[in-house]
């Protein structure tokens, strides 16, 4: 049984009824907004007259630059509504729309608050029952809480971007693309909300939450702590693969339709081991190593660099898929590297229905990335368009 | 002593006799939680329930115990992840301690009838069930979420997998560089022209975790306005997806391919053209700082930070544009002044002047020299009756309502089957010696 043909009657949207105002000028509180709006609830995003900054960042749609082709803007902001207000002048307006709200979500450093008059206390203090859950680079006070930051900028400092990079050290590491930083600051934004949101539930309250992008940074390293933590170890990066104490074999492999594969083989597993070798030798490709001394642990390790050779020269001679689908047929944990282009041709998520097509201003149809939560008495909501810069105000609540 | 905003980030050492199950605080006090999840992203996912006041019931089978405790973390030891200790005790696990503090320990062979009828007796006294296995594996052992509902008929139940509960690649093996590799996050990272460098860790395993907390916590939300219960299917690899951005747009919208010799770019930044934006060298070993530039305030900030050096005053760098066309140089100059000084005097250096600039921290910095997250009290300490006091990652939000509530180190293997079994299920102290004697618990 699936979530998809579950036979329960749908109820309403999990966030229905929820209402959201934000006023956000980075991805961090722009896609904590979306993932509350793709699952139901009403969010408001306000911004300047000449629109969110966020609107002025490309690429843009057909190449020309104007408030409403921003992609990074298009890509952040679906299912929202939007309305003006010229803060600080404007606090009685954005008093209207919190005096309805849930939630407020404020992603701008302490700086920008300031300048826009929404201290999170004060408005937390003003609303009783609103969470107001306010994003910065660093956290609301602290000494660095003044310091300026960018995604690459949190990632080298919250410690992730250490593990990152190439074998060859020369090569200094590199950033993981697309705004990683403020995506894991967004998912635990967006755990705080319904934390404060369950507390309200019991409590009749609101609170204030005081997320930092580096906070949240620095507790997801994985295992770049515990390595600390435990044997006093510092992990060293690697190409693509887990920054260990000490060197390990690459797990990339190059396939015939100039693709990469990653494959880990793990030594110590007698089933893999075997699994791997019967592919091999049903390609007449296996040569010595199905010999007996193999299935000895210890050989095995004393051979790998052997066995890699052996494994390359193997997937050399197939597509990056058919090593995919018939290596996970054989129970290996293998994935070919997708590109964003080949993820949107794969056939399990189609399969899924995870993409969606949102209609453009324009009326043309686009595809999108669904919403990764699925709940099977809760229907998934249709992705609308970022809102456009002109595109009609709406009034604020009734006082 | 670096300053410390909160409660000291070290919190009392609770001493054995301390360890037995209390009264929790927090926004989910009261949710009790049949936890059948093991291995990374299911363990993380329902340590943010534990931290923040719920029940929660880690079910583990004695003759296979939960991974963590077995991959080689150990203190005065150390061992790459895949070289592992088969003759080590379980209890010494530092990745297990890591996952599971805050949590309740038992143990049940589910192989067997009356492990998996007393595993039923427990999810009738729970309200939320979590599982990360492959797909079937729940099924095999009759626990779908049909039967949950027949037992507790509001319960929440949340699968969390690679690839999700349906579809025809759902019972692919992953674990977080295949969903990486899969979803197209690996791809989307590395220099022009060569292999992918990707991720030195896996990134999805706690991205899957989070978006699994975040779903469990709406879910609780939705049940206490609604009454009505949830089946909850997340796929690592959707999530994936859902993270890899605006260059998704980029492909679907203006049929731009990434699969071009000059993507992707490194570090450098083209939307918006920011320049300089990258990592350069410092002193010492190994030792780096980042460095983003995005318009000509920050320039003339960053320049006046380096005492206004020569090279930079003519017209070639005068502009974004210009500093964006000429990079290669532009990155050569700036490598050449951030390489004689260590990568927090740069940093400092630079935010004096308002220039965003972050040394490349690795653990022992984030744990011994960031004032920041001390500040915070970011990092705590809990004591383990085997493994000694640790230190663990806690909440990188402070809430002015109810925060975390630390109350134990991860459980010992079973530890808790007395409590759970005899005060909460109710079965007799006879019972439960012999449910041990016939290996069910």
């Amino acid at each position: 049984m699936t979530v998809q043909d579950h036979p329960l009657p749908l109820g309403a949207p999990i966030c229905d009824g929820l209402t959201v105002v934000e006023i956000a000028e980075d991805p961090a509180g722009e896609l904590t907004g979306k993932l509350l709006a793709q699952y139901g609830a009403r969010v408001t995003k306000v911004e300047p007259p000449e629109g969110s900054p966020t609107r002025q960042i490309g690429p843009f749609a057909g190449g020309e630059q104007t408030p409403d082709s921003s992609l990074t803007f298009w890509y952040y902001n679906t299912s929202k509504r939007s309305v003006k207000a010229s803060l600080p002048g404007d606090q009685e307006m954005l008093d209207g729309h919190l005096r309805d709200a849930d939630v407020l979500i404020l992603s701008l450093t302490p700086a920008r608050q300031r300048e826009l008059g929404v201290d999170p206390a004060v408005l937390a203090a003003r609303h009783p029952r609103l969470v107001v859950c306010a994003i910065t680079p660093f956290g609301q006070d602290g000494p660095w809480a003044g310091y300026a930051s960018s995604d690459l900028v949190a990632l080298a400092a919250g410690g992730l971007l250490n593990s990152c990079g190439y074998d060859d050290h020369s090569i200094p590491p590199i950033r993981p693309a697309e705004n990683q930083a403020y995506h894991v600051a967004a998912s635990f934004a967006h755990i705080s909300i319904f934390l404060a949101l369950i507390e309200r539930q019991q409590t009749g309250s609101g609170q204030v939450i005081d997320v930092s992008v580096h906070d949240c940074v620095a507790v997801s390293p994985e295992l770049a702590n515990p390595y600390w933590f435990y044997p006093k170890a510092l992990v060293k990066r690697q190409t693509c693969r887990h920054a260990q104490p000490s060197p390990t074999q690459p797990a990339l492999f190059s396939t015939l339709d100039g693709r990469y594969v990653y494959f880990a083989l793990i030594l110590g597993d007698i089933k893999p081991w075997q699994n791997l070798i019967e592919w091999m030798d049903g390609f007449g490709m296996a040569a010595d190593l199905t010999d007996a001394g193999y299935q000895e642990v210890s050989f095995r390790q004393a051979n790998f660099p052997h066995i890699q050779q052996m494994i390359e020269a193997f997937f050399m001679v197939q597509d990056a898929t058919t090593i995919y689908h018939e290596g996970q047929a054989r129970g290996l944990p293998i994935a070919v590297v997708n590109s964003p282009d080949d993820v949107l041709e794969d056939e399990h998520l189609a399969a899924r229905g995870f993409f969606e097509t949102v209609a453009l201003p324009d009326g043309r149809p686009a595809v999108f990335p669904g919403a990764p939560i699925r709940f099977s008495a809760h229907p998934a909501v249709a992705q609308s368009h970022a809102p456009l810069l002109d595109g009609g105000d709406e009034p604020p609540p009734a006082k | 002593m670096i300053p410390q905003k909160q409660a000291p980030g070290v919190f009392p050492f609770y001493g054995e006799e301390d360890r037995g199950p209390r009264k929790r605080s927090g926004p989910l006090a009261g949710v009790r939680v049949a936890d059948f999840c093991w291995m990374g992203v299911g363990s993380v996912a329902t340590r943010l329930l534990a931290d923040f006041g719920a029940e929660v019931i880690k079910i583990e089978d004695r003759t296979r115990v939960d991974m963590p405790r077995r991959l080689p973390l150990y203190k005065g030891e150390v061992r790459n992840y895949g070289q592992q200790d088969a003759t080590a005790d379980p209890n010494r696990g530092g990745l297990f301690n890591n996952y599971s503090r805050n949590k309740l320990g038992v143990t049940i062979n589910l192989r067997t009838q009356r492990g998996r009828d007393l595993a039923e007796q427990l999810v009738g006294a729970s309200s939320v069930v979590t599982e990360n296995f492959a797909p079937g594996v729940m099924e095999k052992w009759g626990f779908t979420y049909e039967r949950f509902r027949e037992l507790v008929p509001d319960v929440i139940y949340a699968r969390m997998s690679g690839y999700g509960h349906s579809g025809p690649h759902e019972h692919y093996r992953s674990y977080g560089p295949i969903v990486q590799a899969a979803s197209g996050l690996s791809y989307v990272a590395g220099l022009p022209g060569r292999e992918p460098s990707g991720w030195g860790l896996s990134y999805m395993d706690n991205m899957a975790a989070y978006y699994n907390s975040a779903a469990l916590l709406m879910a609780i939300w939705n049940r206490r306005a609604t009454g009505v219960g949830t089946e909850i299917d997340v796929a690592a690899v959707e999530v994936g997806v859902s993270l890899l951005g605006p260059v998704v747009l980029d492909v679907t919208v203006n049929d731009h391919t990434t699969q071009r010799p000059d993507y992707p770019t490194g570090n450098r930044l083209e939307h918006p053209q920011a320049a300089p934006h990258g990592v350069y060298p410092c002193a010492g070993e190994d030792r780096w700082v980042a460095i983003a530039v995005f318009n000509n305030d920050e320039w003339s900030a960053l320049l006046t930070a380096m005492g206004s050096p020569e090279w930079a005053s003519g017209p070639l760098f005068a502009t974004q544009e210009g500093r964006f066309a000429n990079q290669d140089l532009l990155d050569g100059h700036i490598a050449e002044w951030t390489a004689h000084y260590d990568p927090h005097t740069v940093m400092g250096r630079l935010q004096a002047h308002g220039v965003r600039a972050g040394a490349v921290q690795n653990p022992q910095d984030l744990n011994e020299v960031d004032p920041q997250l001390a500040w915070r009290g970011t990092f705590f300490e809990m004591d383990h009756p085997v493994i000694g006091p640790a230190r663990f990652e806690g909440f990188p939000a402070s809430m002015s309502g109810q925060g975390p509530d630390h109350w134990r180190s991860a459980p010992l293997v079973g530890e808790d089957n007395a409590y759970v079994f005899g005060e909460l299920l109710g079965v007799d102290k006879a019972e439960i010696d012999e449910l041990a004697e016939a290996g069910v618990i």
